[in-house]
């Protein structure tokens, strides 16, 4: 059933102090950008080798989770489970504040910042940034089409939210073809590549939005039928077995050909093997699996809370293993050589993020919280009371 | 109309302006900076061989003299440090052949996946075949850096200065965007040979070779022909203008 939408009042202490702290981390991010820019990018850990670091990750990671913070919207508008239209508002308008805090960071850690509006000038249609600039831009613009329908325009929300739905996937393939198309780097060239960064939207979105909303109904006191929630867990199991399913079809097809041993033989074993199989493997798929799937824990809030919060770090892991993974792993310049020179050719790469990197990249989560706070506060994004009907239940339960 | 409205008018007008300024001033200046592109010609492919067996191991003529006329600075950071060209030993892993010491720098390819990338066309082919970086449209995504397989680029990390010794003719290296070898080719332009080939024929042996591909008199074009040669990795099909004979 779906009950009147309300902002929340936003009055309260706790409110505040939310607001506060989201202020605090924007300020923070914002202060790290002008010492960047002041300074140059010599105060970041980055360096030749390793050129896109910790903001990127942030950056990179928000964005994900941008396109699949659609998927409660999209249940209800494309795959026509009712209950969930009740979390249209609130899903598209997620999509919105995630993707402004990852393009605040991405084109703060532009080495000229100041020159951002030539990418709008110059276009070169080849390149995969070029392409995301209108993914992300047509994203934005269909999200608020989207979530104006559903406001005013009922009649345009399935064509709104269809648009979107096609837009966000298009737009993640996008994201993943940044790091695929790249034949020069071997641990992250790959056709699957930007599937599984689809298949990882999926998760990561699903579960941030578990948190939100749970977060957001017990903090105002609102009711929010546990069913629900068990729906969405029984889809973030579904998602995090594709996510399992497409990383072992892609070990699977790399580790048959001899061509990739090297290479593979590094991602499983070498420097960051704990990257790999701590975080993207056991954090953020096995151990959520585990919780879901345990008969007393994946039903319990608290349970599906947790994986949940797995889930989002694991999505960080991912996008920080396909990064600096992806560009520490020495370039294979003369096959069947070793290579070695002062500019630390054939060397693994080396980072080591450093504080004002760490804060430009939470000046995004600043800018998405802040964002997502006020929205609750000033618009009807969210409903009085979140239920389904008395005798529906889930398919399938652990 | 009030004063107070007209205050607040004028108070948004001047902040409007500011941030339109603000914003668009850089870019403005910018645009009109690009260097004339007028003398390359369409019908030359510039090319380098390198004949390894003449490359000594501790000779550092060809890196020292790029350093020199293209301002190009040492940070003392290894990892943070400018390279238009190095010098790279590589060794056959199955310990067959002797070790080799090379100079790499920017291959200058045909299909050039930094130009591919480049959102703003910062990167881009002359008509002659070589690869340049507009400095004042670079800005500093480094996606080129990624796109690379040669690690020919770099990103200046630090604010550099001109000094005594820097080469009037060529600008400074500037902050934030990113560099690379450009066959020198404010000498090109006229008539001169690379900085680097220049220094390996006088003080080194002679063993870069640098002409037009296109050119069937040119010695690098029989050259080319007639040794056998090899380009890094060919298999990703950018077809490198940087030729290696005796590997």
């Amino acid at each position: 059933m779906i009950d009147e939408f309300a902002a929340i009042e936003g009055r309260s202490q706790g409110y505040w102090k939310l607001l506060a702290g989201m202020g605090v981390l924007l300020l923070l991010g914002a202060a790290a950008f002008i010492y960047i820019e002041v300074n140059g990018h010599g105060v970041t850990g980055m360096n030749n080798t390793v050129v896109w670091g910790l903001p990127h990750v942030f950056a990179i990671s928000l964005l994900v989770m941008a396109s699949g913070s659609l998927n409660l919207g999209s249940m209800s508008t494309i795959f026509a489970v009712k209950h969930f239209k009740q979390f249209g508002r609130f899903s598209a308008f997620l999509s919105i504040v995630l993707l402004a805090g990852g393009l605040t960071v991405l084109t703060l850690d532009l080495g000229r910042p100041d020159r951002m509006l030539l990418i709008m000038l110059h276009m070169n249609f080849r390149s995969m940034f070029t392409w995301n600039v209108f993914l992300y831009s047509g994203f934005t613009v269909l999200c608020f089409l989207y979530l104006w329908s559903m406001f005013q325009f009922p009649q345009y929300t399935k064509a709104a939210g269809s648009a979107a739905f096609m837009w966000r996937f298009i737009l993640t393939t996008g994201t993943g073809s940044i790091f695929g198309v790249i034949h020069a780097r071997e641990v992250f060239h790959s056709a699957i590549t930007a599937p599984t960064f689809v298949a990882i939207s999926l998760t990561s979105g699903t579960a941030l939005s578990i948190l939100l909303l749970l977060a957001s109904f017990r903090l105002t006191a609102r009711e929010l039928d546990l069913r629900l929630v068990h729906a969405l867990r029984n889809a973030l199991i579904f998602f995090l077995l594709l996510v399992l399913y497409l990383l072992v079809v892609e070990k699977f097809t790399k580790f048959y050909s001899p061509a990739f041993y090297a290479v593979e033989t590094w991602i499983l074993s070498g420097s960051f093997a704990w990257l790999y199989w701590g975080g993207v493997v056991v954090l953020g798929i096995l151990a959520p699996l585990g919780v879901l799937f345990n008969a007393k824990w994946g039903n319990q809030v608290g349970g599906i809370a947790f994986s949940s919060g797995m889930v989002v770090l694991g999505l960080f892991c991912f996008v920080g293993f396909v990064l600096i993974a992806g560009q520490s792993y020495p370039l294979d310049m003369f096959p069947g050589y070793e290579v070695s020179s002062v500019f630390q050719d054939g060397l693994e790469g080396s980072y080591a993020p450093t504080l004002v990197e760490l804060l430009l990249g939470l000046g995004g989560i600043g800018v998405s919280g802040l964002l997502y706070l006020l929205g609750i506060r000033f618009f009807r994004l969210l409903p009085r009371k979140a239920v389904v009907p008395q005798g529906w239940d889930v398919a399938w339960r652990p | 109309m009030t004063m107070a409205t007209l205050e607040r008018r004028a108070v948004l007008g001047l902040a409007g302006a500011l941030a339109a300024g603000v914003t668009l001033a850089p870019g403005m200046t910018l645009l009109a900076a690009p260097a004339e592109r007028t003398e390359a010609s369409a019908g030359r492919r510039w090319a380098m061989l390198i004949d390894t067996t003449q490359c000594a191991a501790n000779c550092t003529a060809c890196t020292t003299a790029c350093r020199k006329e293209n301002n190009v600075p040492l940070f003392g950071e290894p990892s943070r440090d400018i390279h238009w060209i190095r010098k790279v030993e590589i060794r056959d892993k199955d310990q067959r052949r002797p070790t080799v010491s090379l100079p790499v720098l920017c291959n200058h390819c045909e299909n050039p996946p930094c130009v591919h990338v480049c959102p703003t066309e910062a990167s881009f082919i002359r008509k002659d075949g070589i690869v340049l970086v507009d400095e004042h449209r670079c800005i500093g995504c480094r996606y080129c850096i990624i796109a690379c397989p040669y690690k020919a680029r770099s990103l200046v990390y630090h604010e550099t200065k001109r000094g005594a010794e820097s080469n009037p003719d060529v600008p400074i290296r500037s902050k934030g965007v990113v560099e690379k070898c450009t066959f020198c080719v404010h000498r090109l332009d006229n008539g001169q040979e690379p900085a680097c080939v220049e220094a390996c024929k006088g003080e080194g042996k002679g063993a870069m070779l640098f002409g037009d591909l296109n050119d069937p008199r040119s010695e690098i074009a029989k050259r080319v022909h007639t040794v056998a040669t090899k380009t890094m990795r060919p298999d990703l099909g950018l077809k490198p203008r940087i030729y290696y004979q005796g590997l």
